[in-house]
């Protein structure tokens, strides 16, 4: 359970005469589903970058309940990033040579020296959940929609307390890309977590509580 | 984590195999170069083992080596017969046992001595030794069974030389492996060789000619016949001076200091001692720097086939940065990240330098193999301490090598890598 509280948060890149994100104050409830939408170069992806601690922030504040992830340096946001959010991208960046067991464990093998207890269970349970019944099945021959869904699986593993999908649909086809968004949205519910989602897709959408409109690096009312 | 890199190679077996083998051969050539040199130098080394002082006629130091331990046959002068008597007769010496070359049986060479020789050389496996003129001991190389007979042919080993058909010699006995150039020797007695040449070099100037060949002027039966062989081995000629002379006596002081007053002794105008120990170091020495321009050599091959391959590993981790970035992004420590493509990296790296090992180890195996086989000097193929310690100084360099890939993948961000 994440609230985020952003003021003052100004992202500039070398040789652009514009900031790349220019969010003078924002907040999301914790729980709260946040579609984010509008053209590309707008800053959505900075924003994410930003709010998941990938990228640095220039100026400004990040704050996830209080914890001003601005101001972490990098391993720090990497820490905090590996307690709290679980990621979805739009090309899964699923491990080919895995099995879809082995990739929903793969970040919380690599971020704990142990396998935390039950995250075996965990993971079985999350890929019966998603509709995968053969967890040793190796990722390189499942179908996008079948991966996207494994992706889902991984993100959740961790119980983050955030969830961010960037364009989770996008590369999949209409029927896959609707079971991955049912999916996203009742798996957070169920989770409390909180959602955002970058996306293109109308259906998807429509489904988040909020709609965040960026064009040029701001909010559009 | 090991999931990780195994799976990783695994998808990409062809291009590791490639990277390992390549790492392999290279490593194999420095281990090879080290390990042949050892070989020669340790199987040279005890072939001469045995053989304290070698007495020959003023000349080379080093061919009466090469010929009268190694039996590689050259002309060599003979002594005065009247050394041999000396020597035998010398209060210092435990033993003098004539050598004297001239003639082979199928690539085999027949050396002419005394019966104490065999007993000088490791003693007999098999059989007896010789007592009649026609008698022959084989080395335990040569592929004569007791009981075979067989002419000799006049020359060297490798030369079309003439039959002497009307000697016979028939095996008595077979030597026990001693892993020099003499288990490859047909031993007869020096007795018989100056008969057999007395009668064929009939007019030759001893001095103008070399080796037994060169022998003329001893009394003997043009007509060796039937009976020659049956003869009786009469070894009280040794200690006159009615014989043609040998080309080298081994000689087995009874004390080392014995060995040095020899050696000072008979280091005359006319006479030559040496210790086949010191003439292998001056060998080695030249044999040394071959050895160090090879090492160069392949020390050159290894560090641009390393260069090569760290290129190779550098740009595979550029190409995997969107990997390594979604790793951070989905929480991998950067630490962790790094240590994943060190490891990989060294992984392959550490496996070829050990299979370079393994494979070069078997090349000179194989190659020690073949030249024990043909020059009969057992060649010992072996590693050494100091082995271990080049093993693990590469693997050292290696994995402080392989942090160059593993530095690039820590200083990807995870939003950089997702960019692209």
């Amino acid at each position: 359970m994440l609230a985020l509280s952003v003021d003052g948060l100004q992202v500039r890149y070398p040789g652009l005469p514009v900031p790349a994100l220019d969010l003078p104050s924002l907040s999301l409830a914790a729980g709260e589903t946040a579609a984010l939408v509008g053209p590309s170069g707008s800053g959505k992806t900075t924003f994410i970058n930003i709010v998941t601690g990938m990228e640095r922030a220039g100026s400004g504040r990040v704050a996830w309940n209080d914890e001003n992830i601005a101001g972490l340096p990098e391993g720090g946001r990497d820490r905090w990033r590996a307690r709290n959010v679980g990621l979805v991208m739009q090309d899964f960046h699923l491990f080919p040579g895995l099995s879809a067991e082995a990739n929903v464990l793969l970040p919380q093998r690599l971020s704990h020296l142990r396998l935390p207890a039950g995250m075996q269970p965990r993971a079985r349970e999350l890929l019966a959940r998603v509709g995968i019944e053969r967890p040793e099945q190796l990722v390189g021959t499942m179908s996008r929609g079948q991966m996207q869904r494994v992706a889902v699986a991984r993100a959740l593993a961790g119980r983050p307390g955030l969830i961010v999908a960037d364009e989770p649909t996008a590369s999949l086809d209409a029927e896959s890309g609707a079971a991955v968004a049912d999916l996203l949205v009742e798996l957070a519910q169920e989770a409390g977590s909180t959602l955002i989602v970058a996306s293109h897709d109308g259906r998807l959408i429509e489904r988040m509580g909020r709609t965040l409109r960026l064009a040029n690096g701001r909010l559009a009312a | 984590m090991f999931h990780f890199i195994l799976a990783d190679l695994r998808r990409n077996w062809i291009g590791a195999l490639i990277l390992a083998l390549l790492i392999a051969l290279a490593t194999a050539l420095g281990v090879t170069v080290t390990l042949q040199e050892r070989a020669l130098r340790l199987g040279s080394a005890r072939a001469a083992a045995a053989f304290d002082l070698v007495v020959g006629a003023a000349g080379s130091e080093t061919q009466l080596i090469l010929s009268s331990i190694f039996l590689q046959s050259a002309p060599l002068p003979l002594l005065p017969p009247e050394t041999l008597a000396t020597l035998r007769a010398d209060p210092r010496v435990q033993n003098a046992v004539p050598v004297g070359f001239g003639d082979f049986v199928a690539g085999y060479p027949i050396v002419g001595t005394t019966s104490d020789a065999v007993e000088m050389l490791g003693g007999l496996g098999e059989g007896e030794g010789f007592s009649h003129m026609g008698d022959a001991i084989v080395g335990a190389q040569v592929s004569r069974a007791i009981g075979d007979s067989f002419h000799p042919f006049h020359g060297a080993v490798g030369e079309a030389g003439e039959v002497h058909s009307h000697v016979e010699y028939r095996a008595v006995g077979r030597m026990a492996p001693t892993g020099t150039p003499w288990d490859r020797a047909i031993l007869v007695p020096i007795q018989s060789v100056w008969a057999t040449h007395a009668d064929h070099e009939h007019g030759h100037e001893p001095e103008q000619t070399a080796g037994l060949a060169a022998v003329a002027s001893v009394p003997h039966d043009h007509d060796h016949g039937p009976g020659f062989a049956g003869e009786a081995v009469d070894e009280s000629g040794l200690l006159h001076t009615d014989n043609p002379g040998v080309p080298a006596i081994l000689v087995k002081p009874k004390s080392i200091a014995d060995a040095y007053n020899l050696r000072q002794h008979y280091r005359t105008e006319t006479t030559l001692a040496v210790f086949p120990g010191e003439v292998l170091t001056r060998l080695y020495g030249t044999l040394g720097d071959a050895r160090r321009i090879l090492g160069f050599v392949a020390t050159g091959a290894q560090v641009l086939v390393g260069a090569a391959i760290l290129m190779v590993v550098a740009v595979h981790v550029l190409q995997r940065r969107r990997q390594i970035g979604a790793l951070r992004a989905f929480g991998a420590p950067r630490p962790v990240v790094m240590g994943m493509v060190w490891m990989e990296v060294f992984i392959l790296v550490a496996a070829g330098v050990i299979c370079g090992f393994a494979i070069g180890y078997a090349i000179v195996r194989a190659i020690s193999g073949y030249l024990a086989r043909n020059s009969g000097v057992a060649m010992p193929v072996e590693f050494q301490t100091a082995d271990l310690w080049t093993l693990l100084f590469l693997l050292a360099a290696c994995a402080a090598a392989t942090l160059l890939p593993a530095l690039i993948a820590y200083r990807q961000t995870p939003a950089q890598a997702l960019r692209s």
